[in-house]
């Protein structure tokens, strides 16, 4: 079989080369294990890869061989994760579909035709029933609602929210949250006017408007100058928490990535249970504090404690640069006391993504560091510790999104 | 005595008295001699061409011919391989350093539609209100307005009056978006990180585009 001893020599070689490299990947006995979490991954070749594991607590993933390399004229990272199953909205194809992992595939379980509408929030109503708020397409004026019952995939109801359109100069719109309280819906939103696809401008006023549930019809609107642009797409990142009491919370995001009106600061509002606004009294300022920065993103921690993600506008430059350059950074802020504390982790990459979870005493933080690498940090809550987890290995880029697969 | 395939077998077989074997001899190189005698039924064409067969497969293969070449076929063979040459070498260089400068214009002047350009290797999606222009020599880019690119090779573009330098990967898909002087107002993103700029920028992109 061999010519020559040179020949032997190379085979034994590659042997022990391909025994490293698959001594890289999860071993056999943590692969056979259902897996717990998915980890969206835009790897350095441009692909998007989705992986799915049973731990974050260690180990190391490649995603080039380890994930699923995903179509993303069909699915992109604007998801919505649950019991093992993603669903995503194509207003390409105009189909609002489901997606289940088999095997080494992302296979489509059923599809809904969904003509002209784009996703702003979803919230899980009863179980299976799906609440998308969001608006028309190509207007992006009117606000809709679509009501889904995931288990058959049948839309139950489409059709308007009864929120103001955009007047005078103002063209278009945002929803940042919906919160459903008892036969109340309450909806944070507000307009935008477009020179040119370079220059957009938010209002500086934040919106929220009480619709009657399942009626949709306006019962009242509140008007905030405080901060604008509140909450945004949960499909692509979190900006809101509850605490122990059903108080709500959410994150107004003024800053350039968001609503461009930076001479605005990044705050948390809260609306207290059984109101139907934001709390007057309440406004917790993170630009005016040691933070000093605009915030995006906002994670339920513990019962008064959340996590931010926050930039540093001294690292970055503007737009071009503001989602590849390390510069985000992340707090834990006592929504009561307004206590401030930087978690001691390497600067991150990536404007918007969903990268925390919250399990018991443990925060998983999925970390794209440029001098340290991409790992999920696992820091545990009553301790304070933080210590680095699962690796994804040097061919990511950026780490997405983090779910749980479970309910 | 007639020669026969008994015979002829006992023949090989060293078997043949001193008579038979003179008999033989005489038969096989005299070209006149007696025909061979074939069993009844037997086809004297299929059996020549099945001793052929054997015969053929025992051979070495035939050693190839070379020809006498004249000296006048080496000077022509020289002269051939000389002129093609010089022709590649030309065509090389004028490849590298064409006469005429390699622009690719892409300027769109509809305020509302898509241009597409495929054209130098670079697969363009030209915006609204565009004027731009890929200089492939100088490897210089000038643009006033938005583009969706992707390009066929590995590409180092630097903007026009800017200095700022731009990489093309092979095969990804980038959008660039510039309407004032300077390198700071440049945005380049790659198309998959696309949900990283601001919505409201985004929605104007998926519009613009179709994406």
């Amino acid at each position: 079989m061999f010519y020559n001893i040179k020949s032997y020599a190379l085979f034994v070689y590659l042997l022990l080369i391909a025994a490293l490299i698959n001594g890289c990947g999860p071993d056999q006995k943590d692969k056979k294990l259902p897996a717990k979490y998915s980890i969206y991954v835009l790897a350095k070749d441009g692909k998007n890869y989705l992986l799915q594991y049973n731990t974050l607590d260690s180990g190391v993933l490649k995603p080039t061989t380890d994930g699923i390399a995903l179509d993303t004229l069909k699915m992109g990272r604007s998801l919505i994760v649950s019991n093992h199953c993603y669903y995503y909205l194509n207003s390409k194809t105009a189909l609002f579909s489901k997606y289940k992992v088999v095997g080494a595939t992302l296979k489509v379980i059923s599809a809904l035709p969904v003509k002209d509408f784009t996703i702003e929030n979803f919230t899980w109503l009863k179980g299976d029933t799906l609440l998308l708020t969001g608006l028309n397409l190509p207007g992006y004026n009117r606000a809709e609602y679509m009501l889904v019952n995931t288990a058959l995939m049948k839309v139950i109801k489409r059709g308007f929210l009864n929120i103001p359109g955009p007047t005078g100069h103002f063209e278009t719109m945002s929803l940042g949250f919906t919160e459903k309280r008892g036969n109340s819906l309450l909806i944070g939103h507000t307009y935008h006017a477009s020179q040119d696809i370079y220059n957009f401008g938010t209002s500086d006023t934040l919106y929220v408007s009480e619709l009657r549930y399942p009626e949709m019809e306006l019962v009242s609107i509140s008007k905030d100058t405080r901060s604008t642009y509140p909450g945004g797409q949960n499909t692509v990142q979190s900006y809101s928490s509850r605490d122990e009491n059903g108080n709500y919370y959410f994150i107004s995001c003024p800053g350039i990535a968001l609503g461009n009106r930076p001479e605005l600061p990044s705050a948390i509002f809260s609306i207290k249970k059984g109101a139907v606004a934001p709390d007057k009294n309440y406004f917790f300022n993170l630009s005016a504090s040691k933070i000093q920065n605009h915030v995006y993103g906002m994670w339920s921690l513990t019962a008064n404690k959340v996590i931010v993600r926050t930039e540093r506008k001294d690292l970055f430059k503007g737009l071009n640069d503001h989602y590849k350059t390390a510069h985000f950074e992340y707090y834990v802020l006592d929504l009561k006391t307004k206590a401030i504390q930087k978690l001691d982790l390497p600067l991150d990459r990536g404007t918007r993504k969903q990268c925390v979870i919250v399990q018991g005493n443990v925060a998983y933080i999925a970390i794209s560091s440029a001098k340290d690498g991409n790992y999920i940090w696992k820091y545990t809550i009553a301790d304070g510790v933080l210590k680095r987890g699962l690796r994804l290995t040097d061919d990511t880029d950026f780490i997405l999104r983090i779910d749980t697969l479970g309910k | 005595m007639s020669v026969n395939k008994e015979l002829l077998e006992r023949y090989h077989l060293d078997a043949c008295s001193v008579e038979e074997c003179r008999e033989i001899e005489e038969w096989l190189f005299n070209n006149e001699g007696n025909e061979l005698k074939l069993a009844a039924g037997a086809d004297k064409k299929a059996l020549k061409s099945d001793i052929w067969k054997n015969i053929q497969s025992d051979l070495p293969e035939e050693p190839q011919v070379t020809k006498a070449r004249s000296n006048s076929y080496y000077m022509w063979k020289g002269a051939i391989a000389a002129s093609i040459f010089f022709f590649l070498s030309g065509t090389i260089v004028y490849s590298l350093h064409p006469s005429k400068i390699a622009i690719v214009n892409l300027n769109n002047n509809s305020a509302a539609q898509v241009r597409q350009v495929s054209s130098g290797g670079y697969n363009v999606a030209v915006g609204p209100n565009t004027t731009a222009s890929i200089d492939d020599e100088m490897h210089v880019i000038d643009l006033n307005g938005s583009l969706l690119i992707s390009t066929e090779k590995d590409v180092e573009l630097v903007f026009e009056g800017t200095g700022k330098k731009v990489n093309f990967k092979k095969g990804q898909t980038y959008i660039i978006l510039k309407n004032r002087e300077g390198a700071k107002d440049i945005i380049m993103v790659n198309k998959e990180n696309l949900l990283d700029l601001p919505p409201i920028m985004q929605r104007q992109i998926n519009t613009h585009f179709d994406i």
